[in-house]
């Protein structure tokens, strides 16, 4: 059972779920929930805070992004030693965390079709569950082996075009960009080693579990997200370097 | 007059439907008809997915019946060997409750494509509602894809409206 101190609070202005975060934050910060625990199930953080799952998958997404939380699949969620460090507000340009810049690819389409969100899509895109997403599937080959299988997922009110668009030839961020006036913003990066499942490792011509690198991007046009991308890369084929800068 | 009425006035909107690629999972698509429908209250008719290939193109729609009818255990399905009664039921809802758990279950990890209603009938814009009526009785049928020059899918057409307006059309001769 959960003991509840604190709730949310419908008459702030601040977001259901961002009040959520800050309470589960404050009892793994007091220690109340030690590392290594498994938090309460999504039905009784909902009946505990009197919110719905929704708001529930959105704060604790945000805390695993933070660091404080790892959710195990078939298991539950548990309290993780946090090894992102904060206070450390930095800059820096998209194409260096691209980490294609700079290298001639080729590409092939796999899919530019439209698909509903399932698992967790729709919280890491930040929609509604029954929102059209336009899927972008592609596998890009350096010198003539695949490297990189690239993953879009764009709402698909964000750019209905994009649909039509030569996907092969053209980047989505100057598709975004040049032609259709959406300007990006920001991008947060999720950079990880996993395991390739068996259709990435047929793809990328792995033996199956294979370690890869798996980044994930989430890009920004002001408040609004407009794509998040999941790309699965060869590690043998990319060196990761960033430069960074002090925020003014 | 209803005679001449075109599809093109009566169609709806291809994003008023869920989309899925055909690999989604049963599992999955119950899941979105959920989202979509069951959780909002909202019962359009009919109450259908659209199921595209990687290259948007529309494959077939997947129905409440389609699913049911993927998700049955193979026993239960008549063979023509077999055949039994249509009326013959006995033994059903006792045959029903422990495969559900467990055949039923593993039926719902197979892919759309296996269960989906084909689309192997289409109309054009300009085709008058008649030809599209005449499609959906013939072939059970509630919706049908309103296709340009053959490939273009430009949206859908129901049943409902086309009933709504020959039935008004009926009426008022």
């Amino acid at each position: 059972m959960i003991k509840q101190e604190r709730s949310v609070n419908r008459d702030k202005p601040q977001k259901l779920y961002i009040q959520l975060l800050d309470i589960i934050r404050e009892r793994i910060e007091a220690g109340e929930w030690p590392v290594g625990s498994q938090i309460p199930i999504e039905e009784e953080l909902c009946r505990v805070y009197g919110v719905s799952k929704a708001t529930v998958r959105f704060a604790v997404l945000e805390l695993v992004r933070k660091g404080y939380l790892k959710r195990q699949q078939g298991k539950g969620t548990f309290v993780c030693k946090r090894v992102i460090p904060e206070g450390l507000t930095m800059s820096s340009s998209f194409k260096e965390l691209m980490l294609e810049h700079g290298i001639a690819y080729t590409t092939i389409l796999l899919a530019q079709t439209v698909l509903m969100p399932i698992d967790d899509l729709d919280v890491k895109l930040e929609i509604p569950e029954n929102t059209h997403v336009i899927y972008i599937k592609r596998l890009r080959s350096v010198e003539g082996e695949p490297a990189v299988i690239q993953e879009s997922f764009i709402p698909h009110h964000i750019c209905p075009s994009l649909l039509k668009e030569d996907v092969v030839e053209n980047s989505l961020f100057e598709l975004f960009e040049n032609k259709y006036d959406i300007t990006i913003t920001g991008v947060r990066d999720f950079i990880e080693v996993a395991y390739s499942s068996a259709g990435e490792s047929k793809l990328l011509g792995l033996p199956k579990d294979s370690p890869v690198l798996l980044l994930e991007q989430h890009f920004y046009s002001g408040e609004s997200q407009i794509m998040y991308m999941r790309s699965v890369k060869r590690p043998e084929r990319f060196r990761l370097s960033i430069d960074f800068k002090k925020k003014e | 007059m209803a005679g001449t009425k075109t599809v093109k006035d009566l169609m709806v909107g291809v994003f008023d439907f869920p989309h899925i690629p055909y690999w989604f999972t049963i599992r999955q698509a119950i899941g979105i008809i959920r989202v979509s429908f069951l959780s909002t209250k909202k019962y359009p008719q009919p109450m259908a997915i659209l199921v595209f290939d990687e290259k948007y193109n529309l494959l077939g729609t997947l129905g409440l019946k389609d699913i049911l009818r993927g998700l049955e255990p193979r026993f239960l399905r008549p063979t023509t060997k077999a055949q039994v009664h249509a009326e013959d039921e006995s033994g059903l809802s006792v045959l029903w409750d422990t495969p559900f758990d467990t055949e039923s279950k593993k039926n719902a990890e197979r892919p759309v494509s296996e269960v989906m209603t084909s689309t192997k009938f289409f109309v054009k814009p300009e085709d008058p509602i008649t030809k599209a009526a005449y499609l959906m009785v013939h072939n059970d049928l509630a919706l049908l894809p309103v296709l340009e020059d053959k490939k273009k899918f430009v949206g859908l057409i129901r049943m409902i409206e086309i009933f709504d307006e020959l039935s008004t059309a009926i009426l008022a001769e």
